[in-house]
């Protein structure tokens, strides 16, 4: 037993040693391949969603390579290096200096706002260009950071554009909004969506906004915000938060049905997720989304989503897109910039346009001075029968739009 | 009994007051070994790729941070679940006081490690005095931990859920404490910070202070009926425990740039200052060191091995989250096969 153990903490001993000292920077990437580096929360809580986007990211890397490479370069293929944040800031920020190490000449990532703000520390101090997927809180790029873009919209255009499309909504279908109640989650996230909300409701006619708020960790029963809005009597109930709240947020309505003529959420992790409708039931019927999402109508889109749903076994959701999508514009960087130069690529990738986006955006894929794409845009979707269809504006729709959208009841 | 005269002359004689086997040596021996170990490792840099690099700086916040929780909890026998608070107190004042104030973290760093100490002296004379001992105490630090976090979330001067992003410099600055990516400095400023905690936990235990808190650790009537003051003992372990916890946070937020209540305040933080020690041993010197050079890069390891696996582990390859079974399975082999830490079953050995 003694010397079980005794050998046992020699290994763990010599194992820390050894991790300390294994994995030197494997230098620059060899001749013909050029390395990209993918961050997302392939473990823990968020393994989920973080492993369909490092299969995302993996599948526009397949295609790139499979119509032949960076043409500018040679035919140069492209390799996906895939770090695992577990979610947590100090760890994506390791593996962001793991894969620079390695020769990443750029990173995608990383679904959340906290971890994206180290990552994109670290860009810029390592000088390659980071091209944020997902993370929606406004103050990432407001560092003045020159090396990391966004190519979805940050949390102040979706609260814009989302009060602009519900103004319009309205006005279509000749009822016109000019009250809401807002529920949001506690925290960055809820806080700025609202604000914009609220800057942008009273010009679009809606002059009355009630803001309630609910707690981000141990909300297990909506009723109670969804009774205080409803008190208001309001026209429409606005909604912004994660997933499972947003759920128990259209159960309370369902269940307590207030006299109003929709619930809408504005940038809501819950109402256009493709698991909504089965997760919700009934009380998901008709429920509108105001997102950014994969343009439905565009066959590229739903060509990548076959092939990615065959390859992985699951279906391809908005944030695994945008994964595909950031792959994408880095190889239109490398292309323009015919250099695997991070500096060079930083400067194709600020002047870029892509004119296919393969979300339902208005317009190319180009950056500000911020880096922030400046066509991204939301869409609204509703819950029809199982689907989650695009119905709002007319150039997206899938399914015409049902409003007032009062559940089946 | 009565053969006595058979034993060597030399045991019945009281040892001669200079006798060199009287002469204690353990605090010399603590130091030249504290002394040797910070020359090996100083040379890590050297060797390390900057991801290696960025690896052993974690360990070594992981380390100020256990030698911290150690000095309370091992040598004072105060169990804290909550030393986040104190870690994010050294965090929070360093992020607050160099972005809205442009003060230097050097002196951020002292300010911390006072106000720190002076909030976990609050904290513990409060679960103290009435009463609160073992998982009870656990229990209260636990709950303050929490207490701070939904306070950070809510108080706008401390930028809520939002956080504190840490300004890049065009150029190097000492008194910023900011270097280029990679630079060595960056390893060599927290493994100083963690000799100097490493120093104070040896001059602690040979104290005065040091050996009251033992004694009340071991037998709080005992040692109170011998006169010591056992509310001042215990306090004095927390203020020190607690300052030390606080350079490690202020060392966090200058490395990482960016902090917010999770990274500061959560409660894997406290977990993260407990596991080391109790993997290298609880209330020993080296154990929270030695348990966290094996904690720190365990991730990282298998992380390494499982992208590029030997042979025979290749049906592996591509796992993710196989460092947490890992890690659980090494958790439990400790706990069950060296009950008292590495550190401390080794020693104890050795004695034998």
């Amino acid at each position: 037993m003694k010397k079980i153990a005794s050998v046992m903490t020699a290994l763990v001993v010599a194992g820390g040693l050894a991790a300390c000292s294994g994995s030197d920077g494997g230098g620059s990437s060899e001749s013909g391949t050029v390395t990209i580096g993918s961050i997302h929360p392939t473990s823990g809580a968020l393994a989920g969603v973080g492993g369909l986007m490092d299969d995302g990211a993996k599948l526009a890397v397949d295609d790139i390579n499979a119509a032949g490479g960076i043409k500018a370069l040679d035919g140069a293929k492209l390799k996906l290096s895939s770090g695992d944040s577990q979610g947590k800031a100090e760890v994506g920020q390791s593996e962001a200096q793991r894969l620079i190490a390695d020769g990443a000449v750029a990173l995608v990532g990383t679904y959340q706002s906290d971890v994206t703000q180290n990552v994109a520390a670290v860009a810029e101090r390592g000088r390659v260009p980071f091209v944020i997927d997902v993370a929606v809180d406004d103050k990432i790029l407001q560092q003045g950071y020159k090396y990391a873009f966004r190519v979805q919209p940050d949390a102040t255009s979706m609260g814009t554009s989302g009060a602009q499309s519900l103004a319009k909504i309205g006005q279509d279908s000749g009822t016109p909004i000019t009250s809401v109640a807002y529920l949001h989650i506690e925290g960055a996230f809820g806080d700025s969506v609202f604000k914009a909300f609220e800057a942008e409701a009273a010009a679009q006619g809606i002059t009355s906004v009630k803001e309630i708020t609910y707690p981000a960790t141990n909300f297990s029963d909506a009723t109670t915000q969804v009774r205080e809005a409803a008190a208001a009597k309001p026209d429409v109930i606005v909604a912004t938060g994660y997933y499972p709240d947003g759920v128990l947020i259209a159960k309370a309505v369902s269940e307590l049905k207030p006299d109003i003529q929709g619930l809408y959420g504005i940038a809501n992790g819950a109402f256009d997720d493709g698991s909504f409708p089965a997760a919700s039931g009934e009380s998901g019927q008709n429920v509108l989304s105001a997102n950014y999402h994969y343009d439905a109508n565009d066959e590229r889109v739903a060509d990548i989503r076959t092939r990615f749903e065959a390859k992985y076994g699951k279906p391809m959701e908005t944030a695994s897109i945008l994964s595909y999508q950031a792959v994408e514009v880095v190889a239109a960087g490398l292309e323009k910039s015919g250099s695997d130069d991070p500096e060079k690529l930083r400067e194709a990738i600020a002047g870029i346009s892509i004119d296919d986006p393969l979300l339902a955006f208005d317009g190319p894929i180009t950056f500000d001075e911020r880096g922030q794409n400046e066509n991204a845009t939301v869409i609204v979707m509703q819950v029809q029968g199982d689907n989650v269809e695009q119905v709002f504006p007319q150039e997206f729709s899938t399914k015409d739009l049902v409003f007032p959208a009062t559940a089946a009841r | 009994m009565t053969d006595t005269t058979a034993r060597p002359a030399a045991a019945h004689e009281l040892p001669a007051a200079d006798d060199p086997r009287l002469k204690d040596t353990w605090a010399r021996r603590q130091l030249l070994v504290l002394v040797a170990g910070v020359a090996v490792l100083s040379t890590l840099p050297l060797f390390l790729g900057e991801q290696a690099q960025s690896v052993a700086i974690r360990t070594l916040i992981f380390a100020i941070m256990a030698v911290g929780w150690n000095l309370m909890s091992g040598f004072g026998g105060m169990f804290s679940f909550g030393h986040a608070a104190f870690f994010g107190i050294g965090a929070y004042t360093g992020a607050y006081l160099l972005v809205d104030h442009g003060i230097s973290p050097w002196i951020s760093m002292v300010v911390a490690a006072v106000l720190s100490a002076a909030v976990g002296v609050a904290i513990a004379y409060l679960c103290l005095r009435y009463k609160l001992a073992g998982s009870y105490f656990a229990l209260a630090t636990f709950a303050f931990a929490q207490m701070f976090l939904l306070i950070v979330q809510n108080v706008d001067a401390l930028h809520k859920t939002e956080g504190f992003n840490v300004e890049i410099l065009p150029s190097d600055s000492w008194s910023m404490l900011q270097f280029q990516q990679g630079d060595p400095l960056y390893f060599w400023i927290p493994l100083a910070i963690l000799a100097a905690a490493v120093l104070v936990s040896i001059l602690y235990v040979r104290s005065r202070a040091g050996q009251y808190a033992q004694a009340v650790r071991d037998d709080e009537v005992a040692a109170s009926s011998l006169g010591i003051n056992t509310m001042r003992a215990r306090l004095i372990a927390v203020a020190l425990s607690c300052g030390v916890t606080a350079v490690a946070g202020v060392y966090y937020t200058q490395y990482y740039f960016f902090v917010g209540p999770e990274q500061a305040f959560g409660s894997a933080v406290s977990v993260e200052a407990i596991v080391p020690a109790v993997i290298g041993g609880i209330g020993t010197i080296w154990g929270p060191v030695i348990g966290a050079m094996v904690v720190g890069p365990l991730s990282e390891l298998v992380a390494t091995v499982l992208r590029n696996p030997p042979g025979f582990l290749s049906f592996l390859q591509g796992t993710s989250g196989l460092d947490v079974a890992v890690y659980a399975t090494l958790l439990i082999v400790i706990v069950i096969v060296m009950p008292k830490g590495i550190f401390g079953t080794i020693r104890d050995r050795w004695r034998s």
